[in-house]
């Protein structure tokens, strides 16, 4: 599948609405100025994803989330280990070394920065898109990039050989931490839904 | 002092909850992780309010929401969710939510929600 520059452009900029929604969205969560800025959005090849996955050896937190509704869309919130016991300590209002490894408290407010990513960032595209598009749990993974990567992908490989993918970086205020957040959003349904704004393909 | 059912599947959202409640006047009367569980719990405990999240594993909160008023009628539940969509809102109100809370909110908000229905007669 091939999408047109214009329809890029016009994803970039709903994509761009939507993450900065999520982006207020977390700030308010965390009480600190959290953003999350669209680094890139591009059609990858499946292989060629996966392997840039796998050259990051990190041991990281993964947030997979499925969407359901007529616009099929996968996210992926991806932060190193270390990132989510920084995450932890500012959600429980407490001083940033509180939290010194991944437990139960960790594990649950990933699920939950999770959960508010995805419904924010649902809700801006529901109302640009005029999609149906509801978050599912969210389900938290511990492992490293690559295979978290892979198994986020894995259904859409076997269905086509390419993706579209939004990359975005995320940063907390006095704190940078290096984290990968993913849409992706199924093609054929994405399709349907650009035909239907109008865009060239 | 008015006895709140707390339902939500992350953790740290029911201790969070827990202390804005318990901070304000309430007391906690218990916890639930799912709609389902939510009824079981409801019978169990009879609290005067619910808080109960929407998006949940097994039984999701507008089922947990239909279910528990099925069971009593005059049950007061409050939604919480990140979801702000107007489906998911009219879902919640046409079911028979007495609130919707959008998260991230402001402890007030919440305390004035439940404040608001023990107020309505």
């Amino acid at each position: 599948m091939v999408i047109s520059p214009e329809r890029l452009r016009m994803l970039e900029v709903i994509m761009k609405l939507s993450i900065d929604n999520a982006s207020r969205a977390l700030s308010k969560t965390l009480r600190t100025g959290a953003k999350i800025t669209l680094s890139k959005i591009y059609m990858a090849d499946f292989n060629e994803a996966t392997e840039k996955m796998n050259n990051d050896t990190r041991e990281m937190t993964g947030i997979i989330v499925n969407f359901k509704g007529n616009l099929g869309c996968k996210m992926l919130f991806m932060l190193p280990l270390e990132g989510s016991t920084i995450l932890t300590d500012y959600y429980l209002r407490q001083p940033v070394g509180t939290t010194k490894e991944f437990d139960d408290d960790t594990k649950s407010v990933a699920q939950e920065l999770g959960n508010i990513l995805a419904s924010h960032i649902s809700n801006s595209l529901v109302s640009d898109f005029n999609a149906k598009l509801l978050p599912e749990p969210p389900q938290v993974h511990n492992d490293f990039a690559g295979i978290i990567f892979s198994s986020l992908v894995m259904e859409q490989g076997i269905l086509c050989d390419q993706l579209l993918l939004i990359e975005t970086i995320f940063e907390i205020c006095r704190t940078e931490i290096s984290c990968y957040l993913f849409l992706l959003p199924e093609l054929a349904s994405l399709e349907k839904l650009l035909d239907a704004m109008g865009t060239r393909k | 002092m008015k006895r709140i059912l707390i339902v939500d599947d992350a953790k740290v959202v029911r201790m969070v909850i827990k202390q804005i409640l318990t901070r304000n006047g309430f007391q906690v009367a218990g916890e639930a992780t799912n709609g389902k569980e939510a009824l079981e719990k409801y019978k169990e405990l009879k609290p005067d309010a619910v808080t109960m999240d929407i998006v949940m594993p097994e039984v999701d909160g507008i089922q947990g929401l239909k279910d528990i008023l099925a069971f009593d009628k005059n049950a007061k539940v409050i939604m919480i969710s990140a979801i702000d969509q107007r489906d998911a809102l009219q879902e919640a109100l046409l079911s028979g939510a007495s609130d919707f809370l959008v998260k991230p909110f402001e402890d007030d908000r919440m305390v004035s929600a439940l404040n608001s229905i023990f107020n309505k007669k």
